[in-house]
């Protein structure tokens, strides 16, 4: 459970402290306050990457901040947790005492972020999906992370010499078996997930549509061709046959970079033909199977980061939502106003004033 | 009105700290205060004069800048034309391990088990940090495989992406001498620990590089 957050340079805020409750509280204010930064600042605090920015942190600095960079603080499950972050250094701290690896850091907490850009996930590339596999894999294996940054470090040594010099083959071939090795792993990781979390979906898009919509499938696409399940042999095959082209266009073609998570309604992409509500749906879905697969997998809820989409819900699936969300999770939620409350709020108000600073507005049911 | 600031060579010397690794503007300024003698201890006391800890200090680094300098067959540090590894005739016919840096050598000497001689690359193939095979020393080590006195090359490099890479790279250019073994050192979990203390990935390589009890 997160009880507190300090934020020092981060986005738009100099300096800034929230004292959290275990169950939901709400961020209310106008546009452009910050109300999102809080919750991204928890997101960055606990898991060392941002819903927003892409991978590097370099723009969540406050502009102008004398030192550079940014600070997070916070206590989750009685630990205290300390992210320093500046272009040149990152540092992580546990209970005071400096981590020179993020592994156990990274072991205390997990937390699904839903935001109106959730839609991506259906009508976007397929990099956004490979993120929120990539998201989710790493909070349920800690290998996930490692492997997947020796993936990435691979893939791009591999593709700056195919751009720079295309000609030396021998040394892009001496590529090919830590890439091999991590793609490899990577994408048995990722087809087990998809595994695991396909009857979540299914049953979360049931119980948000009420049974309305068509059934939602999930089918995990791999990016080596060719891919029979065969591991690091069909991906070596893959490279071989793909050397000809990739020498023409100068980039590794095939590859878990290329993977994808398709999305089907009653066996159609449902990017092409669900209407928006389904489409909707099925984004909260995955983001809900997320949730589920994570309380399942850890035993306890993970922390639940709603960024202003209570608003945009109609009341009849803004219930269901409610009601499909693991009990007892702990709810961080921004929104512009509060009107779509049926009931008093369950938990403190905060209001988020010009000046970008923090007012009790209700103290919480 | 004059801003007034240490003298010169005083300044230079703060510069010249500061460029050394590990140490920052506060840093610099102190170890060179105290270089000079004027931090904390009264001129002249103990015989020495202002300055004195600063002279042996400047002694040893001039000395050490001339005499020592890497050894060209495997850059080793020495002081003479070859370093003690290479001079050293009973390591001739064992085999030749191959390393990152020089800094890599005395690890594995100091385990005692090796008994052949090394070839430091100066570095790694790393595309992204723009190091390519022109910048490693690897034509003085297939000058050195050509030569033909060792049997076996170790490939000692490093566990991570590029270290694995540059071992493919030398693996792939050593294949030309049939009658020489290469082989790369094994993976796997510190000694004397628990599996508690590994992390993931060195887990997960000591499993797939198991060995067979019976």
């Amino acid at each position: 459970m997160l009880l507190r957050l300090e934020l020092r340079d981060f986005r738009c805020f100099p300096f800034l402290r929230v004292e959290i409750t275990p169950g939901a509280q709400f961020f209310v204010g106008p546009n452009a306050q910050g109300k999102t930064s809080i919750l991204e600042a928890a997101c960055v605090l606990l898991r060392l990457a941002s819903p927003r920015a892409g991978s590097t942190l370099a723009p969540l600095v406050r502009w102008n901040a004398p030192s550079g960079g940014f600070a997070l603080a916070g206590s989750y499950g009685g630990r205290e947790l300390r992210f320093l972050y500046s272009p040149e250094r990152k540092k992580l701290e546990l209970d005071a005492v400096e981590q020179s690896r993020a592994n156990e850091y990274l072991r205390l907490a997990r937390l699904v972020y839903l935001g109106n850009s959730d839609l991506e996930l259906v009508r976007g590339s397929g990099e956004t999906r490979r993120r929120f596999l990539d998201f989710l894999g790493a909070q349920i294996e800690p290998l996930y992370r490692v492997n997947l940054r020796a993936y990435e470090r691979a893939l791009r040594s591999r593709n700056r010499l195919l751009k720079t010099a295309p000609d030396r083959r021998r040394e892009i071939a001496a590529y090919d078996v830590p890439l091999v090795e991590a793609g490899t792993l990577l994408t048995s990781l990722r087809r087990s997930l998809v595994a695991e979390l396909t009857p979540w979906a299914v049953g979360a898009q049931t119980a948000i549509s009420a049974g309305d919509d068509p059934t939602l499938g999930l089918r995990y696409e791999s990016g080596i061709r060719g891919d029979n399940n065969g591991g690091a042999e069909d991906f070596t095959a893959a490279l071989h046959a793909s050397r000809a082209e990739e020498t023409r266009l100068r980039q590794t073609l095939v590859g878990p970079h290329r993977d994808d998570l398709c999305l089907t309604l009653a066996d159609r992409a449902a990017a092409e033909f669900a209407s928006e509500g389904q489409q909707r749906t099925v984004a909260l879905a995955l983001k809900l199977a997320q949730a589920s697969l994570l309380e399942a997998v850890w035993k306890t809820p993970p922390l639940l980061l709603f960024d202003d989409i209570f608003g945009e819900l109609d009341p009849a699936r803004r219930n269901a939502l409610l009601a499909a969300l693991p009990a007892g999770a702990q709810q961080l939620i921004t929104t512009t106003h509060l009107d779509w409350l049926d009931a008093p709020p369950a938990g403190p108000v905060w209001e988020l004033t010009d000046e970008s600073r923090l007012r009790l507005r209700f103290s919480g049911g | 009105m004059q801003r007034i600031d240490y003298p010169e060579p005083l300044q230079r010397l703060v510069f010249q700290l500061k460029r050394l690794p590990g140490i920052g503007p506060r840093s610099a300024e102190r170890i060179a205060l105290w270089l000079v003698g004027s931090a904390h201890a009264t001129p002249g006391r103990n015989g020495q004069t202002a300055g004195a800890r600063g002279r042996d200090l400047a002694t040893a680094i001039t000395e050490t800048a001339e005499a020592v300098h890497p050894c060209p067959q495997c850059g080793f540090f020495t002081t003479a034309p070859l370093c003690a590894i290479c001079e050293d005739d009973s390591r001739a016919g064992g085999p030749l391990c191959v390393v990152e840096q020089p800094t890599d050598i005395l690890p594995l000497e100091r385990t005692g088990v090796f008994r052949g001689r090394y070839h430091a690359l100066g570095g790694r193939l790393a595309p992204l940090d723009h190091v390519s095979p022109e910048d490693l020393n690897i034509d003085g080590l297939l000058d050195r495989v050509r030569a033909g006195h060792a049997a076996e090359v170790i490939l000692a490099l490093g566990a991570d992406v590029e270290g694995e890479a540059t071992a493919q790279y030398l693996a792939g250019l050593l294949r030309e001498f049939p009658h020489v073994r290469v082989t790369r050192i094994a993976q796997g979990l510190p000694a004397g620990g628990g599996l508690e203390a590994a992390d993931e990935l060195t887990l997960s390589r000591a499993l797939t590089g198991r060995v067979r009890l019976t």
